[in-house]
């Protein structure tokens, strides 16, 4: 056995349920000190369980637990943030779960990484406070600091040229920009233009609150969340599975702008 | 899967894999139930083999309402009591019965077969989202009750529902608040939140 205690508090955002049996889940949980864990909540299907609703994904909660022979068992868990805004809106929905299902991807358990924790939560916060669907982007490009795959945006990533400030083709395999040259060689991608370029470059240093200010047309926006989604595609050698659902809800709202007013009774 | 023992005849080992399959049999479970058919009566076994090949060739989704029956169109839709203009929409067929307990809706189900759930790749796509469209298409039904499961999921669904739903069908959700025996000092915030928006006045 080891010396760690028997029972430990945590804090951390539920980032996906799966149901065990008869009334039990098994939650996966991002916590700031223990990183990515699962742990079984038993009972938690019942009408009268103490934890059900505070266990919900994309909740932030304090925790205790229990340690298990294999998995941990929650005994307490107590609402920080349910993130109602969030939750009552079918966008935003889709888009907190595509960034919980990255962290979900790109963490190995019980590794902790409190600036992704962090990142995180100053995302789920700010798409809490009504920030643009842009903010994801953001995410994204922090996600990838921090896990270890940052961007090369400022050279070459196959030959450490300087990039002429002009479209650059951004290329998953080579992990960044790469020049004209190496364009052939680079295993393919998609083709930056400048105003995206500096977009990127942008989400690696700047503040949250800036990056949701920037003004992103339709147009950048698809380039940069086609651009990002195939290197993190890449990354995790398999596809993110909210990724679709996330086209298909804002497709579904760019219907309802454009077409059909949905009339108010 | 469980490891056929050598000497084992045949059609035990098969019994032994085909009882594996199902969720929550483990391999010794399996040789457990696989032996207790071995010795049960002859009748008793084939009532089991006869349930088993009923319920896959019998049993078929309604074509209206997308709920398991044995005729179709099923009974809750053929039931000319019932109030065509309202539709309760719900995840899984069990829920209806858990509908028809309570008692006090009258109207007509619709089964979704699952919800959104993007983490784990079932779109709309997975759901019977089509059918309950094609039944607002007649002009009927006035309003379409959301009873999804007040989870991330369910509420994701029921909001999507609600902007697939052509103008002039109401589209409204089960009352979220309280369960009864419910603890106020374990119940989390936005439960809480909607129990006190959803206050009802107490008739003396």
């Amino acid at each position: 056995m080891s010396d760690r205690p028997r029972v430990y508090k945590t804090e951390g955002l539920v980032l996906r349920r799966r149901n065990l049996g008869e009334a039990d889940s098994i939650f996966t949980v991002f916590s700031d000190r223990e990183g990515k864990f699962d742990a079984i909540a038993r009972g938690v299907r019942k009408a009268r369980s103490r934890m059900r609703g505070h266990l919900e994904p994309l909740t932030r909660s304090h925790l205790m637990l229990a340690r298990g022979r294999t998995l941990d068992v929650f005994t307490q868990a107590e609402t920080i943030n349910a993130y109602r805004n969030i939750r009552e809106d079918l966008e935003r929905t889709a888009l907190a779960l595509y960034c919980a299902e990255l962290v979900d991807r790109f963490t190995i358990e019980h590794a902790e990484n409190p600036g992704l924790y962090d990142l995180l939560l100053s995302v789920l916060d700010a798409l809490e406070a009504g920030a643009p669907p842009h903010i994801v982007r953001y995410f994204e490009m922090q996600l990838l600091s921090l896990t270890g795959y940052q961007l090369q945006l400022d050279v070459c990533a196959s030959c450490e040229a300087r990039l002429p400030e002009a479209e650059a083709l951004l290329a998953p395999s080579a992990g960044g920009l790469v020049c004209a040259n190496c364009r052939a060689a680079s295993g393919g991608g998609r083709i930056l233009n400048v105003r995206a370029i500096k977009v990127l470059r942008f989400a690696r240093g700047a503040e949250i609150e800036a990056f949701a200010s920037l003004r992103v047309d339709d147009d950048l926006a698809h380039m940069l969340r086609g651009a990002l989604s195939d290197v993190l595609h890449h990354i995790a050698e398999a596809e993110v599975r909210s990724d679709r659902y996330v086209d298909e809800v804002a497709r579904l709202s760019r219907v309802q702008t454009t077409e059909a007013p949905p009339t108010v009774q | 899967m469980a490891e056929p023992t050598a000497g084992t005849p045949e059609p035990i080992s098969r019994l032994i894999e085909a009882f594996h399959r199902l969720p929550g049999i483990g391999p010794k479970s399996a040789q457990r139930l696989a032996y207790h058919v071995l010795r049960a009566p002859e009748q008793e076994a084939e009532a089991l083999a006869n349930a088993l090949r009923d319920v896959k060739q019998r049993i078929k989704f309604c074509s209206r309402c997308c709920n398991i029956t044995e005729s179709d169109p099923c009974s809750y839709c053929l039931d000319v009591k019932r109030d065509g203009s309202v539709i309760c929409v719900v995840e899984q067929a069990l829920d209806i019965l858990a509908l028809e307990r309570a008692g006090g809706f009258r109207g007509r189900y619709h089964v979704l077969h699952g919800v959104l759930n993007p983490m784990d790749g079932i779109g709309p796509e997975h759901l019977r989202l089509r059918e309950l469209l094609q039944r607002l298409q007649s002009g009927e039904v006035q309003e379409i009750i959301m009873a999804t499961n007040p989870s991330l999921e369910g509420e994701a669904t029921a909001m999507y529902v609600s902007r697939l739903v052509p103008p002039g069908v109401r589209v409204t959700r089960l009352a979220r608040g309280l369960p009864s025996g419910a603890d106020l000092e374990y119940t989390d915030d936005l439960t809480l939140a909607r129990a006190l928006e959803g206050r009802q006045a107490i008739e003396p």
